[in-house]
């Protein structure tokens, strides 16, 4: 058994919106992920998903229950220390891509390694070209997002993901503003990076085929996990033509 | 997030809105102009009624008595008893005379003395002369005008040798004295007619008696004794038993020096204080914008939380924001100050005094209106969660 990455046990979350009403969003789920998986978490709106991931990405703390990941128990931790545990141990890949506007994008790679303070400035430019290259943006270090289309700028927010060497990429509806061909695009850099890197990748999304690029597939519903099984990979590889 | 980058983040931030930039810095710009002018102004007009008073005699005093009055030999007398007198004019005066000159007319006072006044205060001609002994002696009806009464009464003519109206007696004048400007209390010291005392006596005040005298030391530092001479024989001639108060006044160089410079520490200390309140102003203007511009960035702070951003970074990106408009503002102010205060001192015949310590301490100062006024917004920003920063729209 591969070791634990993530470790969730009776993880509750509740909004209290006034002194009557409270809502549920997640109640009482126990997940594992071991290092190196590949999972989506799938639901419909509403169901929980997205609460997870914001729990998942220190963004957000639980309510009640245990989250340990990579073996930091995250209830204890204050502001600035979970700021760090979001820099050094989770890459963040938002749906509407989340990159800082008239900000190059070799910048905008290199702002998580600047915030982590002992970047030698070399070193980072380094590493931060050699991720855009991977990502397929070479030659394009220093144009600005509004000068990338949709996919490459999900691509330069993949690299910024990945200059800090997270112990998880939690992609939340990556591909959500996407058309076809870039989604497949990015989801194949997302499998590739899985299967060379071994990174474990947590991706939230609605759209069974990309869920299909994933190992493993957990479904939410109202709180609850209501399915959680490996994507069988006897049925054609995804990439095919969607309709 | 080490402070070069947090420098290079906030610098290039404020570029990106170059004219809000700009305009935000203007209100510190204004503050510190007016602070470093003002100063300046106090500085320099100090200065300048100092070097006015003491060309008005650092050395020379004024006796003044109302109640009774002096004679020429009081005059004479003290002259031979205080040997630190150098110079010494009895002064008969009078005030709201009319002074005509082909139909123009000007009120102005009249100063009837000796020789030794002009001596007294040091005060050089225009035009014209002094007068001689014989004329004193003969009671001559001739004035020396001042500056004013030359440009009111004559305009670009040489009065030399004309003839003009005192008080309706007609009076030659035979010279003109340069011009000294006004004295500190306002008063205009150019409009003042200067004529013999012997003539005075006869002709304007019709007594041979006067309540003032000028009297000069050969040096600064004989003043003090001086005075206590003349004062010690004012009172042994008129008999004052000792614990009696003067009947006298004795005015000294020193003390109007003293007098002035106090008026105008208390006047450059109050424009310096009227112009810091457009300072406060101006901060308050940094702080608006920031407040806006933390509103607007609510997502980039959002993103740059979510990658791991501190609280502390966050708040520093801001605050060095702030103090960078502020600090700009500062140094542009100090060039625009100088260069005002330059410019007035040379219309006015000031002297220019650069004062590396003011300058210092406007730049500290609006330095600290920056951090003052950029903290509450930074703190704001630092203070959202990150997840709801994010999700800002």
């Amino acid at each position: 058994m591969r070791d634990k990455v993530i470790d969730i046990q009776n993880l509750v979350k509740t909004y209290q919106i006034s002194e009557e009403v409270s809502v549920h969003a997640l109640r009482g789920i126990s997940l594992t992920i071991a290092r190196g998986e590949f999972v989506a978490i799938m639901g419909a709106s509403g169901s929980g998903k997205s609460t997870l991931m914001n729990i998942l990405g220190f963004l957000d703390t639980h309510t009640s229950g245990k989250y340990i990941l990579d073996g930091v128990d995250g209830i204890a931790l204050d502001e600035n220390q979970k700021a760090e545990i979001r820099n050094r141990k989770i890459g963040f890949v938002f749906q509407g891509f989340n990159l800082l506007s008239r900000t190059s994008a070799l910048e905008n790679v290199e702002l998580p390694m600047m915030y982590r303070g002992d970047a030698e400035p070399r070193e980072m430019k380094r590493k931060a070209r050699e991720l855009l290259a991977m990502v397929g943006l070479a030659g394009r270090e220093h144009h600005h997002p509004n000068r990338l289309s949709g996919g490459e700028q999900q691509r330069v927010a993949i690299a910024r993901s990945l200059i800090n060497d997270p112990a998880i990429i939690l992609a939340d509806e990556p591909t959500g503003n996407l058309d076809t061909k870039n989604s497949d695009e990015v989801m194949k850099i997302f499998t590739r990076l899985n299967k060379e890197t071994g990174i474990t990748i947590i991706l939230v999304t609605h759209e069974p085929d990309v869920a299909n690029y994933t190992d493993r597939k957990v479904v939410f519903r109202d709180g609850q996990i209501m399915e959680d099984a490996p994507i069988a990979k006897a049925a054609p590889r995804p990439g095919r033509k969607r309709p | 997030m080490n402070f070069q980058n947090l420098m290079r983040t906030a610098i290039r931030s404020l570029g990106r809105n170059k004219m809000r930039s700009a305009l935000t810095s203007l209100g510190v710009i204004i503050g510190v102009a007016s602070v470093i002018m003002m100063v300046g102004i106090g500085n320099s007009a100090r200065v300048a009624v100092r070097e006015k008073i003491f060309t008005y005699g650092s050395n020379a005093m004024g006796v003044e008595s109302k109640k009774r009055t002096f004679t020429m030999s009081d005059v004479e007398a003290m002259k031979r008893a205080i040997p630190s007198i150098k110079f010494i004019s009895p002064m008969v005066g009078k005030t709201q005379v009319t002074a005509k000159y082909q139909g123009a007319i000007l009120y102005s006072r009249i100063r009837g003395v000796n020789n030794d006044f002009f001596k007294i205060k040091e005060w050089p001609l225009k035009y014209g002369r002094y007068f001689t002994e014989q004329e004193i002696l003969s009671r001559e009806k001739i004035v020396v005008l001042g500056n004013t009464l030359l440009d009111e009464l004559f305009g670009s003519i040489n009065p030399v040798g004309k003839v003009m109206l005192i008080n309706n007696i007609p009076f030659q004048v035979i010279g003109c004295l340069a011009e000294s400007g006004q004295a500190f209390s306002g008063k205009d010291q150019d409009n003042l007619i200067v004529m013999p005392y012997t003539t005075a006596m006869v002709k304007i005040s019709g007594r041979n008696v006067f309540n003032e005298i000028f009297i000069s030391t050969f040096n600064e530092q004989m003043v003090e004794k001086t005075e206590a001479s003349v004062r010690s024989f004012i009172r042994e001639d008129r008999g004052l038993a000792p614990g009696t108060p003067d009947d006298f006044n004795i005015t000294t160089s020193k003390e109007q020096l003293q007098m002035a410079e106090y008026i105008s520490q208390t006047l450059a200390m109050l424009l310096a204080g009227i112009a810091s309140i457009s300072l406060i102003v101006g901060g308050i203007g940094i702080m608006n914008i920031m407040l806006v511009s933390v509103s607007e960035r609510t997502r980039e702070i959002g993103i740059r939380m979510a990658i791991g951003a501190k609280k502390s970074d966050i708040l520093l990106q801001f605050l060095i924001e702030a103090v960078s408009l502020s600090s700009s503002g500062g140094t542009v102010g100090i060039i625009i100050g100088l260069g005002v205060y330059y410019a007035i001192t040379v219309g006015v015949g000031w002297d220019f005094l650069f004062s590396t310590f003011s300058v210092v301490v406007a730049f500290l100062f609006s330095c600290a209106v920056g951090v003052f006024f950029g903290y509450y917004p930074a703190r704001k920003a630092s203070n959202l969660k990150p997840i709801d920063a994010l999700r800002y729209e």
